[in-house]
């Protein structure tokens, strides 16, 4: 694969200390064969694994471009913003010379009320999403596995469904039920993903995603018997969420999903180590020391906890927990420890991108962000699927 | 937890009553089942674990490694029964060399070897960065592995044979007690079978590593190992010396066909053939 060999290019240093094999006299004269002495070991310095230097310099790199990302997505829409404008605006709002809630401003209205929070959202569900594939698939051991592909997104959107067609309270002591329920429903989906997935030994990638389509036609099925028999105004409303959308949070919005997502990256951020070693096997992992079972437990309640929120506040959209992780993995890394937070970060600026392409393409109309995602994000995949190297461990 | 690591001079293993089996399902035909095992494993020593497919010999090495747990009986290692152990517990001591090692994402070779140091480290779900220690014994075991110069390379872009050797290298950074080997030269070739096995001697030798290996290859068994354990259907045949146990008689109701036993003509053990 192109990528594969070009990162072993790119990070095998020259092996300019190995010295050139030479045949000894002795051995020429009596005309004998000798063994080639193994080429001298390399410093340990050019091996290639993580280091504390390396970890700070692409978790840097990609904070930078995220927040170069954020602001250059602030400039883009029906009223376009220049850079410095955008820089002053929001200097003011932190020196408190300029205020979020009133302003005179119309420009800084704009900004501050309607892009600032919808470019943040998508910041946060793109990087939960890719997240929440990273570790999919290490515990699945499927370079495949995404939230929307394998159906937990379509289980969280079931769940937020029957809450929202139902009613079900719509918020307890100002919680919202609703990612409650989309967490409920992402969690059903996971353990039967689960199950499936550790249905002995013969069962293949391909089965894995099999499974997921129909797990995802299930559930499909279910959200459309629900918005069938709904009245049609809630009913369009749902479909409009369903094909995932980042339109109109407020900072509150923002507040509560940030919590969400919070609670859910800490724990998958402290499994990195124990994902770098499930990704071998759950044996193999246990032979090394993992406590698989519990380690198993913590990702899927975090990956269902993300999931949920991330469903519950934006619909469904697709792909970004499957083209980030496999682009950062090939790149950067595979150990956890960095993948985790850099695909984070590139998720985040994918999903902040895609959007600004749905909200000014058509401008001043808009189409769901989802669409943008399946255009880039499906042929990936189909080039993934087709894809030679993808055949081992079937 | 009482680390018996020097004080303890009785057996690594002290199996007793050890019953395992696999719950039945339609699509599981692995039904190996051990039945009232009860051994001890010396430490120090060379053990090969033969029988032929189906015996349980890859079952007993998960159960030594706390992979599995038995449905019924103990197993002690070094004085403390496994179950009370903590998984990393284990690991500090008994390193396993899976048959195969799948894997579909791109680590490199170093990395892997790495991920040996994992049971050494406490904290949040093992995570730690590598200090110059953890980096002195990896590169040690790649060293007496062969495998330091495919350290930068891809997992998924070596050979069988040079992701075997690796997976002993990690195996080793672990530091072990025990070394467990499940058909350790199965994707090896002859000159890289050789070299595993005096690594193994050599380690035995000098670190006085207990290394346990289940082997379909009796002739490598008869050369290195020290004891061989003979299994069939979930039970110990016999337990002996490489004299003891390559038996034609005992070998032909094992396995069930007819075998030629005669002597390696450089060390005199016994060397198995079958008949033309």
């Amino acid at each position: 694969m192109f990528l594969e060999s070009k990162r072993g290019i790119l990070f095998v240093k020259p092996m300019a200390d190995v010295p050139s094999l030479t045949i000894s006299p002795s051995s020429k004269e009596s005309g004998e064969w000798v063994q080639p002495s193994p080429p001298r070991p390399l410093p340990i310095s050019s091996l290639r694994t993580l280091t504390i230097r390396r970890w700070f310099w692409w978790v840097g790199v990609s904070l930078v471009l995220a927040v170069v990302t954020l602001l250059t997505c602030l400039g883009f829409g029906t009223e376009s913003i220049s850079f410095s404008r955008i820089w002053f605006i929001l200097v003011g709002v932190m020196l408190g010379t300029e205020s979020i809630h009133v302003g005179t401003d119309p420009t800084a209205v704009i900004l501050l009320q309607v892009r600032l929070p919808r470019v943040l959202l998508a910041f946060f569900v793109g990087g939960s999403l890719a997240m929440v594939g990273v570790a999919l698939q290490a515990l699945l051991r499927n370079p495949l596995a995404d939230p929307f592909i394998i159906g937990i997104s379509s289980g969280a959107a079931l769940g937020a469904a029957i809450a929202l067609l139902f009613g079900v309270g719509i918020s307890v002591w100002s919680v919202s039920a609703l990612p409650v329920c989309a967490f409920a429903g992402a969690l059903l989906a996971l353990l039967i993903m689960y199950r499936i997935s550790s249905l002995g030994h013969g069962f293949s990638i391909y089965t894995l995603l099999l499974a997921g389509v129909v797990l995802n036609a299930i559930f499909s099925a279910f959200i459309m018997f629900l918005t069938s028999v709904a009245d049609p105004n809630r009913a369009f409303g749902m479909y409009a969420w369903l094909m995932g959308s980042l339109t109109g949070p407020d900072f509150f919005t923002l507040g509560v999903l940030a919590l969400y997502l919070g609670v859910g990256l800490m724990v998958l951020a402290t499994q990195a180590q124990s994902l770098n070693l499930l990704t071998l096997g759950e044996e193999t992992a246990r032979s090394l020391g993992v406590e698989v079972e519990r380690v198993k437990k913590l990702v899927f309640i975090a990956a269902a906890l993300l999931t949920g929120a991330v469903v519950s506040f934006s619909g469904i959209i697709g792909f970004v927990g499957l083209i980030v992780p496999h682009a950062v993995r090939l790149v950067v890394s595979a150990d956890h420890r960095l993948l985790l937070p850099v695909a984070g970060f590139v998720g985040g600026m994918f999903l902040m991108l895609a959007d600004t392409v749905a909200r000014t393409a058509l401008s001043p109309g808009e189409f769901p962000v989802g669409v943008v995602t399946a255009l880039v994000g499906g042929p990936v995949f189909l080039y993934l699927l087709t894809n030679r190297s993808m055949r081992v461990g079937m | 937890m009482v680390d018996s690591k020097n004080v303890f001079s009785g057996p690594a293993y002290a199996l007793r009553d050890v019953t395992f089996g696999y719950a039945t399902r339609a699509y599981d035909q692995s039904e190996s089942v051990l039945k009232d095992l009860t051994c001890s494993i010396d430490s120090g020593k060379i053990l090969g674990i033969l029988g032929p497919n189906g015996s349980g010999k890859s079952t007993l090495l998960k159960l030594l490694a706390r992979i599995l747990r038995p449905e019924r009986g103990t197993i002690e290692l070094f004085g403390n029964p496994l179950s009370l152990l903590f998984q990393a517990d284990v690991a500090r001591r008994v390193a396993l060399v899976p048959q195969e090692t799948m894997q579909v994402f791109p680590f490199t070779i170093a990395e892997m070897v790495l991920m040996g140091r994992f049971p050494h480290h406490r904290g949040w779900g093992g995570w730690h960065w590598e200090d110059a220690e953890d980096w002195r014994i990896a590169h040690k075991a790649m060293e007496d592995l062969d495998v330091t110069h495919l350290g930068s390379r891809l997992v998924t872009d070596v050979s069988g044979g040079e992701r075997q050797r690796a997976v002993i290298a990690r195996a080793l950074t672990q530091e072990p007690q025990v070394l467990l080997l499940d058909e350790p030269t199965a994707f090896l070739d002859l000159h890289h079978q050789l070299d595993i096995a005096r690594i193994l001697r050599r380690l035995n030798r000098e670190r006085s590593l207990t290394v346990i290996l289940v082997s379909h290859d009796l002739n490598l068994a008869s050369q290195y190992c020290d004891q061989l354990m003979l299994l069939h259907h979930g039970h110990i045949v016999e337990v002996g010396s490489p004299q003891d146990i390559l038996r034609p008689d005992l070998l032909e109701t094992v396995y069930g066909c007819q075998v030629l036993v005669d002597r390696h003509p450089q060390s005199g053990l016994p060397r198995v053939s079958l008949p033309v």
